[in-house]
């Protein structure tokens, strides 16, 4: 059974995730918290279908050999996933002092098996450097809260593009390399078309609000000035 | 533009800003002591557009502008006690906003730069808004949530800009409670006594429905909420209760949307500070929200009041000053306006290289 002794390892923004052991084996409890700032009836809504999703999405992609936690036990009365525990660091606090070759790896790897999700028509919803985990070079991800299915290239696109922004955020300077090893794992394992993927990243970022090349007249004012 | 070291000057320095990115005219003048080396906003006028009906009318805003702006720049000189003559820089909105109203501000900056020899500091609106946050509460380095009429989005600074973490990819959020309010013949005017349309009928409402909640990643979408909230309002438009149910709920929906964002934003970074700035700063609802929020998670929070919230000249002004002793200016000649100016597009010399 579950250790009654808490262990809190982590507060994320949606949930509590508790250390515990389950037949000997340590497991982590990913509590889905209620949160005192939403409307009940919103909230019960809310934690219900989110746990719901990742419990099937987690379960789908560890069949198919995506480094993911395996889910143990569901309790969706209770919102809670019991699952594998993984030890590992959040590559949000690794990139800072992580070497250039290590990055590399570590994003062509990331890029291959998101390229699996994606065939398999699971998007992640919020891949971002806090979601990846990093152990002994091996890498995993994590927290499938926002994923769901679809045939849709748009939200696959929308994967990368806010894998892109992540590092923008935090890692300016290294999202370029980054990214070109990412793409290159994806290509590899990507069934579809990854061309058509890659247009709608680019798509997607000119969609943005106040994107100014999409504004035509840039060039001809630029003319002007110069 | 142009970087490069400021004047050495004992003397107090003067900066005078001009807003006019949208609805408002917005003149205000900040004063920075040399002895005390202590920065303080003198004067803070502005003139708000209100159309009559619809929405803001780009070419009828410009006009009002326009119309307003010599009374309002008189107005804020008489309140700061200074001449134009005492001004040492004139800082200048430029973006990004509704062209016709960018040029009015521009023209008029463009003006007093070249006519009284003024040195001209170009802002971003959007760090502007952040700035004035940061400078009124102390905050050093804030997750900032940014919310108004054009701008919805939560953004931190690093080396040397503000990075956007998460953003509206269709409408912004006070543009959705806007076209919600205005569809159902609510709107104009958009804010009664200082409360929001919206705010106001939610109060009629008691019960929660069910509404499109739609967050990718850290970025949000309003527009799918929107489409569905008026189709469900159009269904019962004369019963004033379901209406507020409505109102209710699509608050709710999209403010759980924003909290729920930034809180990712704030896990994520680990941020001590949490700051609200923009337009719908001003909500009580959203403020309560975030209280509660930030409290969890034992960040300080604060957001900027409503005289700071909406658009004004004081921001711009405190923005050109920061500007101003940095060193970042620009000739006259090359200060177009520009509609499309992300926020994290701008390097901003005073912010630290991490």
């Amino acid at each position: 059974m579950v250790t009654e002794s808490i262990n809190i390892l982590d507060k994320g923004a949606e949930s509590i995730i508790i250390q515990g052991e389950l037949l000997g084996k340590k497991v982590i409890v990913k509590y889905r918290i209620k949160k005192p700032y939403r409307h009940p009836k919103f909230d019960e809504m809310f934690r219900k279908t989110r746990t719901k999703t990742e419990a099937k999405v987690l379960s789908e992609l560890c069949m198919n050999n995506v480094n993911v936690p395996t889910p143990l036990i569901v309790d969706l009365k209770n919102s809670v996933i019991v699952m594998e525990y993984i030890n590992g660091e959040k590559l949000s606090d690794l990139i800072d002092h992580i070497d250039m070759e290590n990055l590399k790896t570590i994003a062509y790897k990331l890029g291959y098996q998101i390229g699996i999700m994606h065939s398999l028509n699971i998007y992640h919803g919020d891949l971002t450097l806090a979601n990846v985990l990093i152990n002994n070079g091996k890498v995993y991800i994590i927290d499938f809260g926002l994923a769901g299915y679809s045939r849709d290239v748009e939200e696959y696109a929308m994967d990368i593009h806010l894998m892109k922004k992540s590092l923008l955020a935090l890692a300016p300077d290294k999202m370029d390399v980054f990214m070109e090893k990412f793409i290159k794992g994806y290509s590899e394992s990507y069934q579809g078309n990854v061309h058509v993927v890659l247009q709608r990243v680019e798509e997607i970022r000119l969609r943005g609000r106040y994107v100014e090349e999409r504004l035509k007249k840039k060039i001809l004012r630029e003319k002007y000035a110069e | 533009m142009h970087i490069g070291d400021p004047k050495n000057t004992e003397d107090n320095i003067y900066v005078l800003g001009i807003e006019s990115t949208s609805h408002t005219f917005g003149i205000g003048i900040v004063e920075y002591n040399s002895r005390k080396k202590s920065l303080k906003i003198i004067a803070n006028e502005y003139d708000r557009y209100v159309p009559a009906k619809g929405g803001i009318h780009p070419r009828e805003a410009a006009l009002h502008h326009t119309r307003v702006a010599p009374q309002v720049l008189k107005k804020a000189l008489e309140k700061a006690g200074t001449k134009i003559t005492d001004i040492n820089a004139i800082a200048v909105s430029l973006g990004p906003g509704l062209g016709p109203c960018l040029r009015v501000g521009a023209s008029l900056a463009r003006f007093l730069a070249s006519y009284y020899k003024i040195r001209l500091v170009p802002v971003n609106h959007a760090v502007a808004h952040i700035e004035i946050g940061k400078y009124l509460f102390n905050f050093k380095d804030p997750l900032i949530i940014y919310v108004s009429g054009g701008n919805t989005l939560i953004a931190i600074q690093k080396k040397k800009k503000y990075r956007v973490l998460g953003e509206t990819l269709d409408i912004p959020l006070g543009n959705l409670f806007d076209t919600f309010t205005r569809e159902i013949g609510l709107s104009p005017p958009y804010v009664v006594n200082g409360k929001h349309q919206i705010d106001i009928c939610a109060e009629w409402g008691k019960e929660f429905i069910p509404l499109p909640y739609t967050i990718k990643g850290s970025d949000l979408s309003f527009s799918g909420l929107l489409t569905a909230a008026l189709i469900q309002a159009k269904k019962h438009i004369n019963n004033k209760v379901e209406l507020g149910n409505i109102c209710l709920s699509l608050r709710e929906t999209a403010f759980n949307m924003l909290v729920e964002v930034a809180e990712r934003s704030l896990v994520l970074t680990r941020k001590k500070e949490v700051l609200l700035v923009g337009g719908v700063a001003s909500n009580k609802y959203l403020r309560e929200k975030l209280v509660i929020m930030t409290k969890m998670h034992e960040a300080k929070y604060a957001g900027t009041p409503p005289e700071y919230a909406g658009d004004n000249g004081a921001m711009i002004a405190l923005t050109g000053f920061l500007g101003y002793v940095h060193g970042v200016y620009i000739e006259p000649e090359k200060a177009f306006i520009r509609q499309r100016w992300r926020l994290d597009e701008v390097e901003l010399p005073w912010l630290p290289n991490q």
